[in-house]
């Protein structure tokens, strides 16, 4: 792998809880390699440090110890290169649809009518036409994610950092943006200089579906206990319920299920 | 679930809008109530209780508002909004600059906040003796009782909106590409303009009492000033028309401060 866009080397995160003053390993020791234009998916039971790793990779936080490399830079804050979409849309609630989706050209320098004419062909591209003027508060939450995801493309970063983007809509809506997703990506017909992607998520089907490679990590500390290969055929979204794709997905349950019983009796202890 | 769902929002408009309409009706109604009530009892106290001359009835200060309106008090209401657009303008820049500073800078927030913590508890009233030994009987004194009154509730209640900033919207800001600057102009300040703003109301409030109480002591115009006037004439009706009046105007500055906040936070699902 000579052309992986991001190396994560030997990378611990420890934070100090405020309330007990106790020490929490969020990540013991990831070693991880994502080669351009990768689909990965990052599975595993609730406090596993995925969210950590994305924050990680963004830029939010900087590592206890060892190294987070991007095309072969030390990650030392966010850029507008590595986009992200939020768990909790983290859209402004105070600018429109548009306004939302211009964000980010607006704070680059980008001129007036260049940058909507980027936001409106997003607009249409997400299917949010007739609702530019609408603010987050009067929108869906289908429609709120895929604002966020119009918002993070309008910069066309090269990596796509996506922390459980679909948790908060329902199933439906979530099966329509999973297709979505693939076809914005290059699902059918992966073109050079394709975006990279982390999408983090606790449903192992969704992982299995969308993604390359799906990392499994274990709890307390947060640490990588397997990485498999997904070889489905694309485009995916025609592997929903074949054969293969509920073997790799009993496969994956298989490795997380002990950690994920671990975690439930963990929250009913607390 | 649809034909139900359908016969429910075509009734909901037109019985809805009846409803609305009865609902505003009713409350204007209860509103007046409250204001008759108010003017019976004031009558009938007056009329039992004190010497006319002492608590005048509504009709007679009714009638001597009438009497200042024709005639000297628009010298007295334009000194007193020279005196609050002055210190109330005084007081909001003050405060809101310490919240910022407090904001951006941590150990100027641990010096300054407990100064601040201090002195808020104060009534600006309690200044008034320094204030008069500092700058004598002039339009300084009401001046520096309004800015003092006004700089704390917008320092707090912007300081406190700039702390609950959702720390999940800079970093979506950052990681769009936004710099330091950027984030300040485009994400620090709309996001803190509820409070701001609701800071901003608080702070007329306080201004416009510490406006009549130094206009009253240490004014040589305004409002509060032509209170002690008539006081000293013994005209009480022309005493409770004047109050009448500074009455109304706050009522209306307040209203107009709310206008701005409904105009810039349409936005805001709780403010509008």
């Amino acid at each position: 792998m000579t052309d992986s866009i991001l190396k994560i080397q030997a990378v611990r995160k420890t934070y100090v809880s405020v309330r007990t003053g106790d020490t929490i390993e969020a990540l013991a020791g990831i070693d991880l390699e994502v080669p351009a234009g990768e689909f990965l998916a990052v599975v595993g039971p609730s406090g596993c440090g995925k969210s950590t790793l994305l924050s990680l990779v963004a830029g939010f936080t900087q590592p206890s110890a060892g190294e987070v490399l991007y095309r072969g830079q030390r990650v030392t804050g966010a850029g507008p290169e590595r986009g992200v979409m939020f768990q909790d849309y983290a859209l402004f609630p105070w600018r429109t649809v548009l306004g939302n989706i211009e964000f980010g050209p607006l704070a680059r320098g980008v001129a007036l009518t260049q940058r909507h004419a980027r936001a409106r062909e997003l607009i249409r591209l997400v299917g949010l036409d007739g609702f530019e003027n609408r603010y987050p508060h009067e929108l869906s939450g289908g429609m709120r994610q895929r604002c966020a995801l119009a918002r993070m493309l309008a910069n066309d970063p090269e990596i796509w950092l996506m922390d459980e983007p679909l948790a908060a809509v329902d199933q439906q809506t979530r099966t329509i943006l999973q297709d979505e997703l693939l076809r914005l990506w290059g699902d059918a017909a992966r073109r050079p200089g394709a975006p990279t992607v982390i999408f983090v998520t606790h449903a192992i089907d969704e992982a299995v579906l969308l993604a390359d490679r799906v990392v499994v990590l274990a709890r307390r500390p947060g640490r990588i206990k397997a990485v498999i290969d997904i070889p489905l055929p694309r485009p995916r979204p025609a592997q929903r319920g074949s054969p293969q794709f509920a073997a790799l997905v009993a496969q994956v349950w298989d490795l997380i299920r002990d950690e994920a019983a671990k975690a439930i009796v963990e929250e009913i202890d607390r | 679930m649809s034909p139900a769902n359908v016969k429910v929002t075509h009734g909901a408009t037109r019985a809805g809008r009846a409803r609305h309409l009865l609902l505003a009706l009713r409350s204007v109604l209860v509103s007046v109530a409250g204001i008759v009530a108010v003017v019976l009892i004031w009558s009938l106290v007056g009329r039992l209780l004190a010497h006319p001359s002492l608590l005048p009835s509504p009709v007679a200060v009714l009638g001597a508002l009438r009497v200042l309106l024709a005639g000297e008090i628009g010298a007295d209401i334009l000194a007193s909004i020279v005196h609050l657009a002055a210190g109330y303008s005084i007081g909001v820049v003050i405060g809101l600059l310490l919240a910022v500073l407090c904001a951006r800078f941590e150990n100027l927030d641990v010096f300054i906040e407990p100064v601040i913590e201090v002195l808020r508890p104060i009534s600006a009233i309690a200044w008034i003796p320094i204030a008069l030994l500092m700058f004598g009987v002039s339009e300084s004194v009401p001046i520096f009782l309004i800015a003092y009154a006004a700089t704390f509730p917008i320092f707090v209640n912007t300081l406190d909106g700039v702390r609950r900033l959702d720390r999940l919207l800079l970093n979506a800001a950052r990681s769009l590409g936004a710099s330091g600057n950027f984030i300040v102009t485009h994400v620090v300040i709309p996001g803190a303009l509820p409070y701001v703003l609701t800071g901003a109301r608080l702070s007329l409030g306080v201004a416009w009492m510490a406006m009549v109480a130094g206009e009253l002591v240490g004014g040589d115009a305004g409002l509060g000033w032509r209170i002690m006037w008539y006081q000293e004439f013994f005209a009480m009706d022309k005493v409770m028309a004047i109050i009448l009046v500074i009455g109304v105007l706050g009522f209306v500055a307040d209203a107009a401060l709310r206008g701005l906040q409904r105009r810039l936070l349409g936005w805001n699902p709780v403010e509008s």
